[in-house]
């Protein structure tokens, strides 16, 4: 375990939950995931020194279950991508078994295709954001990361579900997570999205064509599908984001917690310079673009939220032809965990942001059949609620296919 | 020139819900500060509000009381500013889709003619803290006091139908009226529970054009929003005259120099939805089981006072301008009390007693019963009214019934003829001069031998039957 991969790391003896379905599991999570006294800086000077004052709802219940939730890797600033996140380290070094991020615009595949394991983010609404110290909340939920599939199904297993903390999560049926790593349903379709092959270049397009003849080997059948709009997923992601992350951001004020400019005239000079001087140039200009949007192009934003629901009904409409999406994961050239500007974040993400746009559960799946550079990697979206037979599929494939573990 | 005022009004009324609005924390703003906290109120990171289900129901009921129709959909959004007095930089108000819309309040003007005050429509949002200023050593310090954060408001806004302060001092009672019936709020202005802002422009009588409006914050009672649009109306109507122009800003009442002052204004930024209070969806099942505990409202109850009960309108009025009050009255009323006399012995004489203890009708000792019981003797001469007053002021501090009282204090009336015959020949003896003045035309002499026939019986005497007696033996004066 390298101690430079973590801001946190836990000591004391205090695993729980005896006979619980994650007994002896090693878990990480980070550093804006609410563990009681735990610091929870989030990857910001804004919330320096703070530490939990509660558990999140998953905290207690991975616990509860049995896991041992070893420490917080280190995070990019308020998750908002993956520059300087350990995540990826702490399972390629295979200190855990799982861990445990936030998800805003695909970190958690993304970082999966670093890593080389299984990156999966639930259907919006099936798991708590209680306790989860985020920056766009329409956006963003848990994301679970592991070498084994059958991991990811035992977390969600015990981590989904109705929570009295988060009255924004839906009535639903909770998908069985029982029957992991095997297809449910053999004749599985799976649909391409034309618009996204549009956009690929040749490297990229050579290279996902020759996964999805694996899957083809398989005996799956793979069905092309339009999707026009594609590339406003991007835009839509990157305005509501913005003004999201600067509305609900405002509590990051320095004034309870978190860093406080010295030695200022007044309270509007103290917001300003404390904020200043906290967050990071990424962040900044994230914020000051939302506060663009909200204050002097608000029809934008009533634009894009327009185009989301639009965008979600398109997307939704697509599971009565086909029984999942295939994308790649990732461009290629452009590395995830080193971006710095807002063009470049996106860029990195435009490919996962999609599920996080839609609210729809999507997995990455490891294995390469090229070099590594080169690999655009295989994601699957599912329709809304149907994460256990999205992870099982997942799952199905790598083992058979793709010469996953 | 003439000139008509346009007048809006925005009133905050915090619901006396037992909770705030998104957390368990008790609703009691002026308990010790900070006493009444968490981490949802305080907006601790990672923290996720609550919505409170009998907000709703409140904020709904009053929403019904305001003659609304509430909205199949609604949903909370951030409205966004930076001040110490909100730690999050957002607070959550309903601006995209409120609770209810298009009411109306009915209310009568300075003519006596009825008029109605549209209401635009009436929304949920969170109360914020509350600053206190100090100083320490030579240095001012703000302090923050997280009680009143979070607390559930509903903001009622009304259509600018208002022209004068007396239309808008009678919207605002007529409004507060509304809401307690329907137990909502408790809607007084000098305790902060109802806060009141007014827009207020002028124009040539007349037209109907919309002028730059200036806002007024800061009364602290009904009689103050009056006073400040009075005050306003002629500050603008002057600087008009002046021949300069209204700029759109906020103003302050003063209620010392009895004067509106600018302020500086808040900056504000359009409303953004927010993705953590779930959006509300209204059914007609909800709805309907809300509608069927809606009571009888003032304005019917009023209506069906004048006519089954024969009270005068003012009289109708008054007996269902409170909830408890009218339902105090129609009480008294079934134990076969006349309503028009139980009206004359509420107004006059229960509720100014009442407030001399700091009493309501609700918790008072003088029950329905117990009062029902005093009216019915002194309708039936067993006592007079003098004794009455003075036995109800009994009743305040004792659990006897007033049967017991008047026994006790010898209050019975005296109705015997002969006993009252031999006080009335006694003051005619001892009175001359005034029985003179009565034969030479002065009937006010009448007044002054009751009176004295009335002491000599220790106020317990039959006025009727003194007066009676003296104009038997003493004959027509005219
Ligand atoms: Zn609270």
């Amino acid at each position: 375990m390298n101690p430079d991969n973590y801001c946190y790391i836990d000591h004391s003896p205090t695993e729980t939950g005896e006979n619980g379905t994650l007994k002896g599991k090693l878990l990480s999570i980070q550093p804006n995931i609410s563990v009681r006294g735990w610091p929870t800086e989030a990857g910001s000077v804004a919330l320096e020194g703070f530490r939990a004052l509660e558990d999140a709802t998953v905290t207690e219940r991975l616990r509860e279950a049995g896991a041992k939730i070893t420490g917080s890797t280190r995070m990019s600033e308020l998750g908002f991508g993956l520059t300087g996140d350990t995540t990826p380290l702490a399972i390629s070094d295979g200190d855990v078994d799982i861990a445990l991020m936030t998800d805003t615009m695909g970190e958690t595949r993304l970082a999966a295709s670093i890593a080389g394991a299984f990156g999966f983010k639930p259907s919006y609404g099936l798991v708590s954001r209680y306790g989860l110290i985020g920056l766009v909340p329409s956006m963003e939920c848990y994301g679970i990361m592991a070498k084994k599939p059958e991991d990811i199904g035992s977390v969600m297993g015990v981590i989904a579900g109705c929570d009295n903390h988060d009255l924004s999560m839906p009535e639903y049926q909770v998908p069985d997570f029982g029957h992991r790593g095997k297809i449910r349903e053999p004749k599985v379709v799976i649909g391409t999205v034309r618009e996204c092959m549009d956009t690929l270049d040749t490297d990229e397009r050579k290279a996902f064509n020759e996964t999805l003849s694996q899957i083809r080997k398989m005996g799956l059948k793979i069905r092309e599908c339009n999707l026009t709009d594609f590339d406003l997923f991007k835009t839509v992601h990157n305005i509501i984001g913005s003004v999201e992350a600067s509305s609900s951001g405002g509590k990051y004020d320095g004034v309870r917690y978190g860093h406080r400019a010295r030695s200022t005239e007044n309270w509007n000079e103290m917001y300003l310079k404390s904020r200043a001087e906290s967050f990071g140039l990424l962040i900044k200009t994230y914020l000051f673009q939302g506060a663009y949007f909200q204050f002097e192009n608000y029809s934008a934003f009533e634009d894009a939220c327009r185009i989301r629901a639009r965008l979600i009904k398109k997307t939704e409409a697509l599971f009565n032809e086909v029984d999942l999406i295939v994308l790649p994961t990732r461009r290629r050239g452009i590395n995830a965990a080193d971006t710095s500007t807002i063009e470049e974040v996106y860029d990195a993400f435009s490919l996962t942001l999609p599920a996080n746009v839609t609210g729809l559960p999507a997995i990455h799946i490891p294995g390469s059949v090229f070099r590594e550079e080169n690999d655009p990697g295989l994601q699957l979206i599912g329709p809304r609620l149907g994460d256990a037979n999205l992870i099982s599929v997942a799952a199905a494939l790598s083992h058979t296919t793709l010469g996953g573990k | 020139m003439d000139y008509e005022a346009v007048i809006g009004l925005e009133i905050h009324v915090q619901l006396n819900n037992a909770t705030k609005m998104f957390c368990d924390c008790p609703n009691r703003p002026g308990d010790e500060p900070n006493q009444n906290t968490c981490p949802i109120c305080l907006w601790i990171p990672g923290a996720m509000p609550r919505f409170s289900q009998v907000v709703l129901e409140k904020a709904t009921m009053a929403g019904l009381a305001l003659n609304c129709e509430i909205q199949k959909e609604n949903a909370f959004d951030q409205k966004v500013y930076y001040y110490p007095d909100l730690p999050k930089g957002f607070q959550l108000s309903q601006s995209h889709l409120p609770l209810a819309k298009n009411g109306w309040l009915d209310i009568t003007d300075e003519n006596g003619q009825p008029k109605r005050i549209r209401i635009h429509q009436v929304h949920m949002e969170e109360d914020v803290a509350k600053l206190v200023h100090e100083t320490e050593g030579h240095t001012p310090i703000s302090l923050v006091d997280f009680n009143r954060a979070g607390t559930p408001l509903v903001e009622i806004v009304s259509e600018p139908d208002i022209r004068t302060p007396h239309e808008a001092m009678e919207y605002i009672r007529s409004l507060r009226t509304q809401i307690r019936y329907v137990d909502s709020a408790e809607c007084s202005m000098e305790s902060g529970t109802m806060r009141v802002d007014a827009n207020i422009s002028i124009r040539p009588k007349n037209s109907d054009r919309m002028n730059t409006k200036v806002e007024v914050k800061n009364m602290n009672s009904i009689h103050n929003v009056g006073n400040a649009i009075a005050y306003e109306i002629t500050r603008q109507a002057n600087q008009l005259q002046k021949g300069e122009a209204v700029v759109l800003h906020t103003r302050l009442w003063n209620p010392d120099k009895h004067v509106t002052e600018a302020m500086r204004g808040k900056f504000e930024g359009p409303c953004v939805p927010d993705p953590s209070v779930p959006r509300i969806i209204v059914t007609d099942e909800w709805l309907n089981t809300l509608k069927a505990r809606l009571p009888e409202m003032p304005g019917g109850k009023a209506e069906r006072f004048f006519k089954d009960y024969g009270l005068s309108r003012d009289e109708a009025v008054l007996m269902s301008s409170e909830r408890n009050l009218s339902e105090y009255f129609e009480a008294v009323v079934n134990q076969d009390i006349p309503p028009r006399f139980a009206v004359h012995w509420i107004a006059t004489q229960l509720l100014p007693a009442l407030k001399e203890r700091n009493q309501n009708v609700e918790d008072t000792p003088v029950t329905t019963e117990r009062f029902s019981q005093l009216l019915s003797m002194l309708e039936r001469d067993e006592i007079n009214a003098n004794s009455a007053k003075e036995v109800l002021a009994q009743l305040f501090d004792s659990t006897e019934t007033p049967g017991a009282v008047i026994e006790k204090g010898g209050l019975r009336q005296v109705s015997n003829t002969s006993e009252i015959e031999v006080i009335v020949d006694q003051i005619i003896t001892e009175n001359r001069s005034a029985v003179d003045d009565f034969h030479n035309g002065k009937t006010k002499a009448m007044g002054f031998l009751v009176g004295r026939a009335m002491q000599a019986s220790q106020g317990k005497a039959n006025p009727r039957l003194i007066k009676e007696m003296l104009s038997a033996k003493l004959g027509n004066n005219t």
